[in-house]
């Protein structure tokens, strides 16, 4: 009896590790754990530049494509986006975003892209102007934008015209006065 | 958060302090070659930057890249003015929305040797209602009064001013610039009366 039941046991004790580490496996691939992985992974010692030469860990498919194709480099972008296309920040493409002494402070730590835009915008800048610095399509600098802005690293002045109205009276004299002491 | 004008000394005129920052955007609009891009150059402060993004109104071409031209000036230590060269693709009103959107106005430049190719843009402006100035380019002063006159003819909104306008010269653009904002603000008294700015005459509840 004692002989039947202990391979039994025996089998139970060497299956409970391994479920656990089954479950682990699991918890690896999902959604959120790979989201957050380019973010723990990224610190890379040298600034970002141009696009192709972004460090991508978790798409290791698109480093075998050629560069110079134009798609290529797109995918690439939003896939290092975590392929989100939409911020939760409303921004227009003249609005100005800074970065605050607080960044500046902590820009050493920060991951490599986000450090770039920190500075950047030492000096305010538009989003349209960081897309053009930072040589991105403009969805994928709204959405960088947007995750530094929710982070509070990097602050974000609206426009009068956020939203999509017309703008407000008192920024159109503002225009005016501004144009004729040109 | 309050943004004092001697924080961000390297910028533009002083200013009154204690405004915040904030940007307008002006779209340049008109046919090939009409003279966008040299408009803009006349008077921001840098050269020109190009920006790319995808066509969002084209979904099946998802891979579509437009190159969009702007030029930036501080009109004061607070106020970025930035300059958008209004795409130009075959259909000339796909992804024009997030350049127009919250625009003060638009400048349509309008070559008279070549009328046809400004008209596209004209004609999205007063669809969308977006106040905007006729900028007339390569005029000769002999021909000037006959041309206003023809365009009038075109059938265009009485209250658009049509100016003349070389975008070579940075007071001529500046002055094309000046119409607009005007314009536009008329405009707004006249189009779009908010809840907030209710005319004198409303009565008082």
């Amino acid at each position: 009896m004692s002989s039947a039941s202990d391979p039994k046991r025996r089998r139970r004790r060497q299956e409970t590790p391994a479920e656990q580490t089954f479950a682990d496996l699991m918890n690896g691939f999902s959604l959120d754990s790979s989201r957050k992985r380019p973010r723990e992974s990224a610190p890379v010692p040298e600034p970002l530049v141009v696009v192709p030469h972004v460090p991508l860990p978790e798409a290791p498919v698109a480093e075998l494509v050629p560069a110079e194709l134009p798609d290529t480099s797109i995918v690439r972008a939003y896939a290092w986006t975590g392929g989100r296309t939409r911020s939760n920040i409303h921004l227009e493409i003249e609005t100005l975003v800074s970065a605050n002494d607080q960044t500046r402070r902590s820009a050493g730590i920060l991951q490599a892209e986000h450090q770039r835009v920190v500075e950047l915008c030492h000096t305010p800048r538009s989003v349209a102007e960081v897309a053009a610095l930072m040589r991105l399509p403009l969805g994928v600098v709204k959405v960088l934008l947007g995750d530094m802005a929710e982070r509070g690293l990097v602050d974000v002045h609206q426009t009068a015209s956020a939203g999509g109205a017309v703008p407000d009276l008192g920024l159109m004299e503002r225009v005016l006065s501004g144009l004729r002491r040109l | 958060m309050d943004y004092v004008g001697s924080r961000f000394p390297d910028f533009g005129p002083p200013g009154p302090p204690g405004r915040e920052l904030t940007s307008a955007k002006i779209v340049v609009a008109g046919g090939f070659g009409v003279g966008k891009s040299t408009f803009i150059r006349s008077i921001a402060e840098n050269d020109l930057l190009t920006m790319t993004a995808l066509a969002p109104e084209r979904a099946g071409l998802v891979t579509e890249l437009v190159r969009i031209q702007f030029g930036r000036v501080w009109l004061d230590p607070g106020l970025a003015l930035h300059l958008f060269v209004a795409p130009q693709w075959q259909d000339p009103r796909a992804g024009w929305t997030d350049v127009v959107r919250g625009a003060v106005g638009a400048v349509v430049l309008f070559d008279v040797m070549r009328p046809a190719d400004s008209v596209d843009a004209m004609r999205y402006f007063e669809d969308h209602k977006i106040p905007y100035v006729l900028a007339l380019n390569n005029v000769h002063d002999s021909v000037r009064s006959d041309v206003k006159a023809i365009i009038r003819g075109m059938g265009i909104a009485p209250e658009v001013p049509v100016l003349t306008c070389d975008p070579r010269v940075r007071l001529s653009v500046r002055e094309t610039l000046i119409t607009l904002t005007e314009h536009a603000k008329l405009d707004r008294w006249r189009r779009r009366p908010g809840p907030d700015e209710t005319t004198p005459l409303a009565p008082v509840c």
